[in-house]
């Protein structure tokens, strides 16, 4: 039973975990999720730790993570949610772009990354978009994607490799095109866009874990 | 028996050699093998013509006391013509008990057998001009004397007679060079004459003769000169100096470089750490304060723009942190951070943003003067094409081309005449300033009604820290691993710079 945020008054709110270590932003950070309609707060975890023991019990639909943690990173902890939980939709909030952490992140399993300084309206459209099966990427994640695939292409196995169309979607957004336009150039729906997307973060989170096997079974040996 | 002959043998051997090592090492350079003539068959020859050359032989002087164990310095100057060529220059001397023989400073023998002369053919030895002969001589026992000639005979058939008589000096304060003095000093008294040849004690003496090979003069090579070595160590130190001074500053350097790098990396991280998180927190409490008041009342109203406005600054307080974190000094960084200026400052204006991005940018060392100024430049471009270009469309095309990279800035709009356009709405001139700082070039092509293109270009030399940089581009994971276990640790601030 998915909840259907467009209807607010008619379903139950989405249920939000968010997880931020400072105390401050993170009263802030519940007080402006639970002001967006439909959706609500329903546990603030101060640590990774705290999100890992809560998360599972809880089931939220969406969680809110912030990259930097003591102890256990954002990153570390959205491994370990999207372990147990596959179907989680977990987004970062960074306070500054970095590409490479970014990607860290969408490699271990994150569904998308959001600005600290997000306008309230986009980081509950970006939310929706999430739920909606859809997935936002940037060019300059698309271009890294396209190049983290190719630079594995030789090694992995073929259900992790992206399909011709998945690659023209990446390569489109990566020079820039909306998710609007590249329907039109591909005469497909944006939905189907947003469908591509969502397979290559699949992909690329099935392969980053088969590349975590694989360090780990070489180290062992 | 037979080993105590073997003994003396070999303690003669040794204590002659010890004795004489001094001289055996000299007469290497200076004196050759010497023979004696009266132990050879012609010996009755050779005496008479001893006795013909004693005539040329000066008399015995001596100093005017004479005691045992006594050692006299005598010394006498003399002139050769000048333009004077020397055909033979013939040096006699014995001295009862010994002697060590000096010409112009120089030793050139030694002699213990006072009962023969020895002559020494100093032929190279000399030319015109003023000389000395020195000779220090050494009494034993009872009576001393020094029996000396100098026969030069110059190609003009004259003849230069250096004979001992009473014109010769004693010097009886041996100081240093003493030898080597081309002037008396006041000290210095005459030699006495205490006969000639076969006068009382030496009736039967000299007795035989010892012919030294002609003396050559040493031939001291420059680099053997002790200027020359001293020179050639003083200089060797000086370039060992030089080197450790230099590497030293090269250490400093690089120490001030690293050290440069690690401030900037942390100044960049405070900047974020404390400003840009209660930055945020700003944002979100102004965010948080605006739901609570009523729609469209005038605190909501404010509330709105101080939002707005803490946003603002935020952005801007990026860009500044970007510019001073070491850590952006990349290419690959500065070619995802301009894709993404662009596209965000397009984002509100009708033109799409299209990138052309050459695939697999290293993150090669791209040092902050470059990139904030090829960065201030693109913005620049950026800025014209949102003013003024009302195109549809920009690509932003970005590669490497012979070790330079190329930012390219093309639009499709209306265009204009480069010739014309002031320079304040083109800003062409802050551009090409900007890209000359760097070493880049920046070139404005533009047709009104086809569009602009403005292609910059820096070289991208920097090859040697590259390596280092991509090391620890590459150790970013396990930086990140460290971070996830080390909690507060060094390793998580660092990230915390991102």
């Amino acid at each position: 039973m998915k909840p259907n945020p467009a209807n607010p008054a008619s379903v139950p709110p989405v249920k939000v975990v968010l997880v931020e270590d400072k105390p401050g932003m993170r009263e802030s950070w519940v007080k402006l999720i639970d002001s967006l309609a439909g959706f609500s707060c329903v546990q603030a975890c101060a640590s990774g730790e705290e999100a890992v023991r809560v998360i599972p019990a809880l089931n939220p639909d969406v969680v809110l993570m912030d990259i930097f943690l003591p102890r256990m990173s954002g990153i570390e902890c959205t491994a370990r949610l999207k372990l147990q939980l596959p179907k989680i939709q977990i987004l970062i909030l960074t306070a500054v772009e970095d590409d490479e952490l970014v990607f860290m992140a969408l490699e271990a399993g994150a569904d998308g990354y959001l600005l600290k300084r997000t306008k309230p309206e986009d980081l509950r459209a970006a939310m929706l978009d999430v739920l909606g099966g859809g997935a936002p990427m940037t060019s300059e994640i698309a271009r890294r994607v396209v190049e983290s695939f190719r630079r594995a292409s030789k090694q992995q196995k073929p259900e992790v490799h992206l399909s011709a169309r998945e690659e023209e979607v990446l390569i489109l957004l990566s020079k820039g095109y909306s998710n609007k336009e590249i329907a039109s150039q591909l005469a497909i729906g944006t939905e189907t866009v947003g469908s591509h997307l969502k397979h290559i973060y699949e992909k690329m989170h099935v392969r980053s874990r088969a590349e975590a096997v694989a360090r780990y079974m070489t180290s062992k040996t | 028996m037979l080993r105590r002959e073997q003994k003396s043998f070999f303690n003669f051997f040794l204590r002659r050699g010890f004795k004489w090592g001094g001289l055996v090492l000299l007469s290497l350079v200076l004196l050759s093998p010497v023979r004696l003539f009266a132990d050879e068959p012609g010996a009755n020859a050779a005496v008479d013509w001893l006795l013909e050359a004693t005539n040329h032989l000066g008399k015995w002087i001596w100093d005017t006391n004479t005691f045992d164990k006594q050692t006299c310095r005598l010394w006498k100057a003399f002139e050769i013509p000048a333009g004077a060529k020397i055909s033979q220059a013939t040096l006699l001397i014995t001295v009862d008990n010994g002697y060590t023989l000096f010409l112009d400073g120089q030793e050139i023998g030694r002699g213990s057998d006072w009962r023969t002369v020895t002559e020494y053919d100093v032929t190279q030895l000399l030319a015109p001009g003023r000389h000395t002969v020195a000779v220090e001589g050494f009494n034993d026992r009872l009576e001393g004397g020094l029996i000396f000639s100098l026969e030069i005979q110059l190609a003009d058939q004259r003849v230069v007679e250096v004979l001992s008589d009473d014109t010769w000096s004693v010097v009886p304060n041996p100081l240093r060079h003493w030898a080597s003095r081309k002037t008396p000093l006041p000290d210095w008294h005459r030699a006495i004459v205490i006969g000639s040849m076969h006068h009382h004690p030496w009736e039967n003496w000299p007795v035989g003769f010892t012919v030294g090979l002609p003396l050559r003069p040493v031939i001291v090579h420059f680099w053997q000169a002790g200027w020359f070595q001293l020179a050639l160590v003083t200089v060797c130190l000086l370039a060992l100096l030089f080197s450790v001074w230099l590497m030293t500053q090269l250490t400093a350097q690089s120490a001030a470089q690293d050290f440069l790098q690690v401030e900037r990396a942390r100044i960049a991280r405070d900047i974020h750490d404390d400003l840009g998180a209660q930055l945020t927190q700003l944002v979100l409490l102004g965010e948080v304060a605006q739901r609570e008041e009523p729609a469209d009342s005038p605190a909501q109203i404010k509330f709105n723009q101080l939002c707005a406005q803490a946003r603002e600054l935020s952005h801007a307080m990026d860009e500044v942190v970007w510019a001073v974190n070491s850590r952006r000094d990349t290419l690959r960084d500065f070619v995802s951070y301009v894709c993404k200026y662009a596209q965000i400052f397009l984002n509100p204006t009708p033109i799409r943003c299209r990138l052309d991005v050459e695939p697999e940018i290293p993150a090669a060392a791209f040092d902050l003067p470059v990139r904030r100024n090829l960065f201030l430049a693109v913005k620049e471009a950026l800025n014209n094409a949102a003013k003024y270009s009302e195109a549809g469309e920009l690509f932003l095309r970005i590669y490497r081309k012979d070790h330079k990279l190329v930012v390219a800035v093309e639009d499709n709009g209306n265009g204009f005449n480069p010739a014309q356009a002031s320079a304040e709405r083109n800003g062409l001139a802050n551009m090409a300033q900007r890209m000359s700082e760097i070493g880049g070039a920046c070139e404005l092509s533009s047709q009104p009604g086809s569009g602009c293109l403005v292609v910059f270009t820096v070289p991208l030399n920097r090859t040697s820290r590259r390596v280092w940089r991509s090391w620890r581009r590459r150790r970013l994971p396990d930086e990140l691993a460290t971070a996830k276990t080390g909690g507060n640790g060094p390793a998580e601030a660092n990230l915390r710079n991102g």
